[in-house]
């Protein structure tokens, strides 16, 4: 699920660059070693498959416990019912969204802080074009999904060319995204009531907030919906390839024909578009926008990356994971919640488990290496 | 191979950690929801679906931000007064400034079906849906503080913002200021209702006083840093500022220590809002000097469980839909005895 294992992680199949090459050359110019691609195919053992599939055996794990501790009603599990699983997924569609784009930019080799803010400005964008300016809903999101798009591109670029980190890049576009966002709102909430008059927005918009057949949220089902489709994107187009090559070898990469700075500026573009989509299902939730929405956002979608396996150092990933990672951060809080634990033990809780995911995956990592 | 097994006991031991600390946590709660119990079913006309002297009940608080210390405040004074009725499980979700976490907890409430539930919404409009959906699933709603739009709810309880501003405003005219001068203002966010109202209140209190001159206001987004540079700029515009009024008593202690850095202490009244009494809030600010005056924002804790009370134990058909809970002004006369009466 991770990776398939017939792709290796420093340069795509097509390529035919010999092993050695790709895995010892260059890895001291990356200043930290690189896996030989002869180890990753070697069959699987126990702890590696267990780190593969880390995030879902700890969403496993999460799940099972939510159904043993769950307080009961009837004899049924108040955790199992329909409505309260449909709300996790809920509760977790935004971060998630948001995490599955993040997992394209990590596996590049990147990193987005911004996408918080573009979510804040995505959500009053979309209030603003379609309270003040009229906008019907269609044409609105898919303004702002493309803007969001184009506002991730601009970021990859400015990394790209100017040779800036990522880090520092969106960390500026963080700032940029939340001012610009004020200044849309004129500083301030914006309420979107629906209606045919003035200052009220399409009907049509409306809909993002509802539930399918009174039970799926809309955003649960567009999360749902995005997720399986990156998954498609990552694992089996030349574009997901080409990510994971861009991120595992940079040098290898490049030698082997990929444009790794398109590459790069595209996985941002991509990161920015689902940010916006975020916003958009956020405004559409809460009726609502304000110009601070979606503060620390980024940090909740990068604990749903890594969570999911995915490695910052680029190279390793998988969507697969992100989603398990994302689900099993609002399972955990939904357990928590529903045993009435203090909320400030369920932030302990998260801390908890990102520390255990992480030391899972460097584990296994100093291992693969002697 | 030695590296494998060591590998293996490692892994294991973070797993089973995980799964104790997840176990733990929830076991020490476990006794959660599963004691709402006993009582009967309500009469009809009651409130409450299941109510009764008798009875045991959870009720759920999602608090807007557990992060400001005003929150805080109100969190220990419910979990304070909720001492006073041993049927009652106060259980408090933290919506961390964030209207889709507050939605999820309140939704978690739900799937609990509490038995009351309270709620100080962080944005008025995104938690109204769902504030209504419990509403109409018949678990009674007060809300504390801040208000969801329309008239989804059982009862509100909470402070007057705008008696509170007029009250400061009144005694700056008739007390402090009576022979007349500058008066400046330090705004919280703006766009908040809080600070519309305080502000507005304010204006009409000094207003009884044609000898005052407000000369200066600007927001300072409740923050005692942005408070600082604002009143420092605004004192060197306008160096006969006699009086400054505060939002909040976090802005009142920039203000002071922009005074302090011109060497105008005493020179210039500072007053706040709020009132906490913890260490660093405005009662104590006000008995060590540094606030001339403070007025106590009440967080209605003892209120509304009161209003649980009747509406769970004593089955209530109706209860007052405004509960209006009044200000006290702190000045140094009274700080220590306001103080005394607080519970700890």
């Amino acid at each position: 699920m991770s990776i398939p294992s017939d792709v290796p992680v420093g340069a795509p199949p097509t390529t035919g660059a010999p092993e050695g090459i790709d895995g010892e050359a260059f890895a001291p110019s990356r200043g930290r070693p690189i896996r030989s691609v002869a180890a990753r195919r070697s069959p699987p053992g126990l702890v590696t498959m267990l780190v593969r599939f880390q995030s879902l055996l700890a969403l496993v794990l999460v799940f099972v416990g939510g159904i043993v501790f769950s307080p009961r009603r009837d004899g049924q599990p108040l955790f199992l019912t329909t409505e309260n699983l449909a709300n996790i997924v809920r509760s977790v569609s935004e971060t998630g969204i948001i995490a599955v784009g993040m997992t394209f930019v990590i596996i590049a080799g990147g990193i987005d802080l911004s996408v918080g803010a573009v979510l804040g400005l995505a959500g009053v964008a979309t209030a603003t074009l379609l309270v003040d300016h009229g906008w019907d809903g269609v044409p609105a999101v898919v303004a702002v999904v493309l803007a969001g798009g184009l506002f991730g591109l601009a970021q990859g670029a400015v990394s790209a060319r100017l040779r800036i980190q990522a880090f520092i890049v969106t960390l500026a576009g963080l700032q940029v995204a939340r001012g610009l966002a004020r200044i849309a709102s004129g500083d301030k909430f914006i309420n979107i009531s629906y209606g045919d008059g003035p200052h009220q927005a399409s009907p049509s918009f409306a809909h993002l907030g509802d539930r399918i057949f009174g039970v799926l949220p809309v955003s649960a089902l567009v999360f749902l919906l995005v997720g399986a489709a990156a998954s498609v994107l990552l694992n089996t187009t030349r574009f997901g390839r080409h990510v994971f090559a861009v991120g595992g070898n940079e040098r290898a990469a490049r030698l082997s024909g990929i444009s790794v700075q398109r590459v790069r500026i595209a996985t941002f573009g991509l990161c920015g578009m689902l940010a916006a989509t975020s916003g958009i299902l956020h405004s559409g939730q809460l009726n609502f926008a304000n110009p601070n929405d979606g503060t620390g956002y980024e940090l909740t979608a990068i604990a749903a990356v890594v969570i999911g396996g995915t490695s910052l150092f680029g190279g390793e990933g998988s969507v697969i994971g992100t989603l398990a990672g994302a689900l099993l951060l609002g399972a955990l809080n939904n357990v928590l919640q529903l045993n009435n634990v203090n909320a400030n033990l369920q932030l302990i809780a998260t801390g908890l488990i990102i520390v255990a995911a992480a030391a899972l995956q460097t584990l296994v990592r100093s291992g693969s290496e002697t | 191979m030695t590296t494998h097994s060591r590998r293996h006991r490692v892994l294991g031991g973070l797993s089973l950690a995980g799964t104790l600390i997840l176990a733990a946590a929830c076991s020490s709660a476990a006794s959660g929801t599963g004691t709402s119990s006993g009582g009967s079913v309500a009469p009809a006309g009651a409130l409450a679906k299941r109510c009764g002297p008798s009875g045991s009940y959870t009720i759920g608080f999602a608090q807007a931000n557990n992060a400001e210390p005003y929150r805080q405040r109100v969190d220990a004074d419910l979990q304070a007064a909720v001492k006073k009725y041993p049927n009652f499980k106060l259980v408090i979700a933290d919506g961390q400034g964030d209207s889709n976490k507050q939605v999820t907890d309140v939704e978690n409430f739900l799937t609990q079906q509490v038995d009351l539930l309270m709620i100080s919404p962080f944005e008025a409009q995104p938690l109204t849906p769902v504030v209504s959906k419990v509403f109409q699933s018949r678990i009674p709603v007060i809300e504390l503080d801040r208000q969801t739009e329309g008239d989804q709810y059982t009862a509100f309880v909470g402070g007057d913002n705008q008696n509170i501003g007029k009250q400061a405003g009144t005694y700056v005219a008739t007390r402090l200021l009576s022979g007349g001068g500058e008066v400046a203002i330090l705004e919280g966010l703006p766009s908040t209702t809080p600070a519309i109202q305080r502000t507005e209140g304010f204006k009409q209190g000094v207003a009884a006083n044609a000898k005052i001159k407000v000369v200066a206001v600007q927001p300072a987004d409740w923050l005692p840093d942005k408070a600082q540079t604002v009143f420092d700029a605004m004192l060197r515009a306008n160096p006969n500022i006699k009086v400054v009024y505060a939002n909040n008593d976090l802005m009142a202690n920039g203000a002071y220590l922009a005074l302090k850095g011109q060497n105008k202490i005493g020179q210039v009244a500072v007053i706040g809002t709020d009132g906490l009494p913890d260490p660093a809030g405005g009662i104590h600010a006000v008995l060590n000097g540094q606030l001339t005056a403070t007025l106590v924002y009440p967080t209605g804790a003892g209120e509304a469980l009161d209003l649980a009370k009747r509406i769970l134990l004593d089955c209530a058909t109706s209860v007052g839909r405004n509960t209006v809970v009044p200000t006290t002004l702190i000045t140094k006369d009274n700080a220590q005895a306001v103080l005394d009466r607080v519970p700890s």
